[in-house]
């Protein structure tokens, strides 16, 4: 198993090297490329102040020099200077980082709570209405685009009803203590988790349905029922845990999803994560922290690839990687 | 009855000719049953047919200028004169719906037409020629794959504006490789056919090959991806223009409106503003899925039932 990992891990290197050279292919389009990137000037720098720093920051070498040594501060940690703020890129976007996971972390554990017991309830009284009414509300909520369904959620909750607030992250006219600083948390919460879920867990209670439906017609599932065994039993124990392990999989692929579905939920709610600085950067051409949220969004997709595959693995006996 | 993965046409099996009653039908009259079975499927055909028409005759028919501004009538609701209300400037929602409904229809489908030309040439290539080319294809589809889409095409559109052309392409760039996966795996398997071999001993050269008798057989798993293609080509487009980085005004496609929708919203109330353009986008894509499923359905050869 370990040399598979090891194996399956180097793998992964190539991929990032094809990445990192898009990446740094599209650093070279951005008007001021790579120089005014690390200069913050955006452009304003003169002639001949140009033509001395071109020769200083090595823009006259070959491009591949160039990109050995680009892409060798991305992985010491020189991510560039933001035109904008001059801060260092990995700080500006490290600072916004924490607010997105914790968007995307509820709205996975929303999508599974929801998506499992529903998917698993659909499946085994196929044909049923709650099948029908399941698969309807699915395809309803992978064809809805979000940012519409948050709009009309702060239509009905925060202008009609006035129960939930509609931006930010807390309370920013008064400090709450004690239930209400919590109260205050999660009514900021409840809407942008919502919106981001809503996708993920249509998309997931599909997946549910569908690889229970293959595992209960297996022959193990008869020999438990035929054993005698509780239908609760039958469905948990030796159904569950085997339609589980393409579910899993499944699910790991949705987090780099989610993280980009932060992007349209950050900006409806107007939540400083990094989506919002993503879309703030976009509006004032901030190439270097775009290609920075790139990059670590990129970056998200590999590992997650890698995660799902080794999870896989190790769910499933059947597989071995001796 | 053995299975067409092929497509080639029943008619010409020879189990057919023994069962002298059945008619000889094609794959597409047998696809086309099998569709109409799928009660939904068919129901999404309707929708987007009316709203195609919809789009495309009702600003001619209803003669409404879609920038007539009318300040008397401003931020109406709902009423028998105004459909779908009217904005700020007293510009009736429902004809500028339709008329966003053309930009929004259009971007989407150049986008998945680009996109499946680039993913039918890149497919076929890789397919058809195999070893290093096909090596190096796949691993530039793996990385295509591996950007996060929706970064980049706002990032493509914040470099080179956001013009009709540039969002058609950067929607394209990052979609093409779901139909280079597939046409790669139609030519890998059609081009150790007989057929193929039997054209190669008569002297056909390989681009006749990969183009007359391997293309063709290659389109059918094209055919659904394209469709749900759609799907998400326009939420893409919605998406981009929502964050009011896609059209710009007075060019309003449907995620532009619910753009210039959103203060108007939340902060007067004026629902009807956000609500049918989401509708309408909801709607379509709602149906391009639904009619996507039943072509899977349709034309899965495992599923025809005769």
């Amino acid at each position: 198993m370990s040399s598979y990992v090891i194996r399956r891990s180097l793998q992964a290197i190539p991929l990032l090297i094809g990445i990192s050279i898009v990446i740094f292919l599209m650093l070279q389009m951005t008007p001021g490329g790579p120089l005014a990137s690390s200069e913050g000037g955006g452009g304003r720098a003169t002639a001949e102040r140009t033509e001395r720093l071109r020769a200083e920051f090595g823009l006259d070498d070959p491009l591949p020099v160039q990109y050995l040594n680009w892409a060798g501060g991305i992985v010491t940690g020189d991510w560039g200077t933001s035109y904008n703020t001059g801060r260092p890129v990995l700080d500006t976007i490290t600072d916004r980082l924490p607010t997105t996971l914790l968007l995307t972390g509820l709205a996975f554990l929303i999508a599974l709570l929801i998506a499992l017991p529903v998917g698993i309830r659909a499946a085994t009284r196929q044909y049923s209405a709650f099948d029908y009414a399941s698969s309807g509300l699915s395809f309803v909520g992978v064809s809805t685009p979000s940012f519409w369904f948050g709009l009309m959620l702060l239509y009905v909750f925060s202008f009609q009803l006035g129960w939930l607030p509609s931006s930010g992250l807390e309370d920013l006219r008064q400090a709450h203590v004690g239930l209400a600083a919590v109260w205050d948390r999660l009514s900021h919460l409840i809407m942008p988790v919502a919106v981001l879920a809503l996708i993920a867990t249509a998309q997931l209670t599909r997946y549910v349905r569908g690889s229970m439906l293959e595992v209960l017609h297996e022959d193990y599932v008869r020999t438990a029922r035929g054993n005698g065994l509780p239908e609760r039993n039958v469905i948990v124990r030796h159904a569950f845990r085997n339609a589980a392990i393409p579910v899993v999989t499944i699910a790991v692929l949705m987090i780099p999803e989610l993280f980009l579905g932060a992007v349209i939920t950050e900006s409806i709610f107007a939540i400083p994560g990094m989506g919002r600085l993503f879309i703030d950067s976009a509006d004032l051409r901030d190439y270097p922290v775009l290609l920075g949220i790139l990059t670590i969004a990129a970056l998200l997709v590999v590992v997650t690839n890698l995660l799902a595959d080794l999870l896989y693995g190790l769910l499933d006996p059947r597989i071995s990687y001796a | 009855m053995p299975d067409h993965p092929d497509g080639d046409p029943p008619g010409d099996d020879p189990a057919t000719e023994i069962v002298l009653r059945a008619p000889a039908r094609s794959l597409w009259s047998d696809a086309w049953r099998q569709f109409r079975r799928h009660r939904l499927a068919l129901a999404g055909l309707g929708v987007l047919v009316l709203l195609t028409a919809a789009v495309a005759l009702g600003p001619l028919i209803l003669g409404t200028d879609p920038q007539e501004i009318d300040f008397d009538a401003a931020d109406e609701g709902p009423s028998l004169g105004h459909l779908m209300g009217t904005d700020e400037l007293g510009r009736d929602q429902f004809v500028r719906l339709l008329v966003g409904g053309r930009l929004t229809l259009t971007v989407a489908s150049a986008a998945v037409l680009f996109s499946i030309v680039v993913g039918l040439l890149v497919g076929a290539l890789a397919g058809y020629a195999g070893g290093f080319v096909d090596n190096a294809l796949m691993r530039l589809v793996d990385v295509f794959y591996s950007l996060p889409g929706l970064f980049v095409v706002i990032l493509l559109v914040t470099l080179f504006g956001a013009g009709f052309w540039t969002i058609v392409i950067a929607i394209a760039v990052f979609s093409w490789m779901n139909t280079a996966r597939l046409v790669r795996a139609s030519y890998l398997s059609l081009k150790e056919k007989e057929y193929i071999e039997a054209a190669r001993t008569i002297g056909v050269g390989n681009i006749q090959i990969a183009l007359r008798h391997i293309l063709p057989n290659a389109l059918t798993p094209v055919i659904v991806s394209a469709t749900l293609g759609i799907a998400s080509a326009i939420l893409i487009e919605s998406a981009l223009s929502f964050l009011g980085l896609g059209f710009q005004p007075p060019q309003a496609s449907w995620g532009a409106m619910l753009n210039q929708s959103q203060s108007a919203v939340i902060n007067q109330g004026h629902w009807w503003r956000g609500f049918f353009p989401g509708m309408m986008i909801f709607l379509t894509v709602l149906a391009v899925n639904y009619v996507g499923d039943g072509l899977r359905d349709a034309l899965d050869p495992r599923k025809t039932q005769r």
